[in-house]
């Protein structure tokens, strides 16, 4: 989470964005890396049409066999299709990663801009909120959240939101304070437009742009935070990558079939690949630096 | 210098105030910690409890109540304190904190000092071990890679860094359980504590699997950070006085281009002592996390505060060295 919580930013004007533009390409590996997201995302969202079967269904293969035709990746120990229950466990984890950014991006955002273009009071009062928020370990803040409250796919979602928050609204407040001193703000600000007009019309757009690289960053690593909660026991109840994970993680298992673990794990990894490369290029292609700082 | 000491004590206090009351407050307003100390007997109303006081009704069976359940509850609230509000209590619990006193656990009563003496030398040797493994790998491989940047084995690093950092810790930790401890046998499958060595050897996978993904953190940071140093005027120098690579890469270029590794340092921590949790349940160590989680499932308020305090607190203070400790070694960072 390191790199994604410590962003510093330079950013390229627009003008030079678009030189740099027609000079560079996302190039092959992005659209790899969205085509996987792409099918994972078509899979999950119609998996009740497609013939993957019932993932809680008991004995839908002889148990602990490894991957053959009928079971694509095996059987775990009650006989449930490994395969299903990967389809249907990246449903939750997408859509945890998706909530958790969309409302850290929400929130942060908003916040971070508000810090960023008014400073002064208002902007001590945010940095010092984020700076709190920094302070817990992400897991720990995590783990207070989810104890105090239920475990729910809503909760679960929204803590993770939480501690999206912090790493985005930095960000954009990084972003607001370079493009607020910029000329095509003050131009604004000169024919009189309002406060809220220029943060929507004016900083909104250019802020976006180093913020969509972080989300899909960040989705990565909602995602794989969920999957920590599991394995404290303290994710959702329905099933999710990390749950499954963690179901085939017991010694006997592994021993036996380790693919119950290890098959979830590959799709998992190459997932979060995809949102690190897809987020990386993103940031490379429109130059938003975020070196460690 | 001094000036900007004393702003960062002045922030870790406010911090340290911020961070301990959310965790307080978070446990103790939402549940009711009277119903986990003495269970059902406290949905006792208020009011039948006054009039047993009052003695127009006896604190027997007969009024739907057991013997001496209202003196129960009224112990239960003394000794906890429950009758005052939560900044009270808040307070109360700080001092305590202060003095070395953490408590005693609602579900089992043991004593929570104890606890954290027993299980936080665990979890901290770990993260210091993982720390050990992380920039053991990742400076000789940033040094490496920056010593022919773009060649070959630097893009090969590239794309293996990228990798480690795409691997979820929990999900590393349990390739390499399944591969070092399962199937090679090498290392042992429980935690033990039979003198160091074998706790070396207990911890060493753990260790492996927090550390690999921040080596190839410290690896890409480390890089970039040689590269340009070794494009300084004083690395000519070194060269043109006739002197090895390998003493010009690791006597002269590494000490200045360490500034960004030690800055994420202290963040990282925070991140390593998440992954501990995790970790520590894969490889059943008995640290930190595996108490804090069983503390969380058993609903043991007091105890998951005693601990989350601890390391927030140690996580601050950590953080803390770390901005002087960078403060003292670039002077830029005072100033602004």
């Amino acid at each position: 989470m390191s790199d994604v919580e410590n962003a510093h930013v330079e950013i390229m004007t627009p003008d030079d964005m678009v030189d740099d533009a027609v000079k560079k390409r996302l190039g092959i590996g992005f659209w790899i890396a969205v085509g996987w997201l792409g099918v994972l995302v078509a899979t999950v969202a119609f998996a009740p049409f497609l013939p993957f079967g019932d993932p809680d269904k008991l004995a839908a293969g002889p148990p602990r066999t490894g991957p053959s035709l009928d079971n694509w990746f095996g059987t775990d120990a009650l006989g449930r299709d490994v395969f299903a229950r990967t389809v249907y466990g990246a449903r939750v984890s997408l859509v945890v990663g998706f909530i958790a950014i969309a409302f850290g991006m929400v929130v942060g955002g908003t916040l971070g801009m508000v810090a960023g273009y008014f400073r002064g009071r208002v902007d001590q009062v945010i940095s010092f909120m984020f700076f709190t928020l920094l302070s817990f370990p992400g897991l720990i803040l995590a783990l207070l959240i989810t104890s105090t409250f239920d475990r729910t796919l809503r909760t679960v979602s929204l803590t993770l939101g939480v501690l999206a928050v912090a790493p985005v609204g930095r960000l954009a407040r990084a972003a607001t304070l370079v493009f607020a001193e910029r000329e095509f703000v003050q131009a604004a600000r000169v024919i009189g437009a309002k406060h809220f007009r220029i943060m929507t019309r004016e900083l909104l757009p250019v802020v976006l742009i180093p913020m969509a690289a972080l989300a899909l960053l960040g989705m990565g690593v909602a995602i794989v935070a969920e999957g920590g909660l599991a394995f404290l026991q303290l994710s959702v109840e329905d099933i999710s990558w990390g749950v499954i994970i963690n179901d085939g993680r017991g010694i006997r298992d592994l021993q036996e079939n380790p693919h119950v673990a290890l098959m979830p794990i590959g799709v998992m990894f190459l997932t979060i690949l995809a949102l690190n490369f897809a987020g990386d290029r993103v940031r490379e292609y429109f130059d938003v630096r975020e070196t460690a700082f | 210098m001094k000036q900007f000491i004393l702003r960062r004590i002045a922030q870790l206090v406010l911090v340290f105030f911020a961070v301990t009351f959310l965790t307080f407050a978070s446990l103790n307003l939402v549940g009711d910690p009277l119903f986990n100390i003495v269970g059902v007997i406290s949905g006792i109303p208020d009011e039948q409890c006054e009039a047993v006081a009052r003695g127009e009704i006896e604190d027997t069976k007969s009024s739907g109540l057991n013997m001496g359940d209202c003196a129960l509850i009224a112990q239960a609230k003394e000794q906890n304190n429950l009758d005052k509000n939560v900044v009270e209590r808040y307070g109360i619990w700080l001092s305590d904190m202060a003095g070395g006193d953490f408590g005693t656990s609602f579900v089992n009563g043991d004593e929570i000092s104890d606890i954290v003496q027993e299980r936080l030398p665990v979890t901290v040797r770990l993260i210091v071990l993982a720390q050990i493994v992380a920039l053991g790998i990742a400076i000789p491989w940033g040094v490496a890679s920056a010593y022919r940047a773009n060649r070959t084995f630097d893009k090969a690093s590239t794309v293996g860094s990228f990798g480690l950092l795409s691997i979820p810790n929990f999900a590393l930790g349990v390739i390499l359980l399944y591969f070092f401890t399962l199937r090679w046998q090498i290392f042992p499958s429980r935690y033990e504590n039979a003198g160091w060595w074998s706790e070396l050897k207990a911890l060493t996978l753990p260790a492996f699997t927090l550390g690999l993904g921040l080596a190839a953190t410290y690896q890409r940071l480390l890089r970039t950070d040689l590269i340009t140093t070794l494009q300084d005027d004083f690395i000519h120098m070194a060269r043109a006085k006739g002197m090895s690579d390998r003493h010009i890469m690791y006597r002269h270029a590494l000490r200045p281009s360490m500034f960004s590794v030690i800055t994420v340092f202290g963040v990282n921590t925070g991140a390593l002592i998440g992954g501990a949790l995790v970790v520590e349940q894969i490889f059943s160590i008995p640290g930190v996390g595996t108490e804090l989680v069983e503390a969380v499932l058993r609903n043991d308020p007091p105890v998951v505060i005693a601990l989350i305090s601890v390391v927030a607190i140690g996580f601050v203070l950590i953080n803390f060295v770390v901005d002087l400790t960078y403060g003292y070694l670039d002077p830029r960072v005072r100033t602004s």
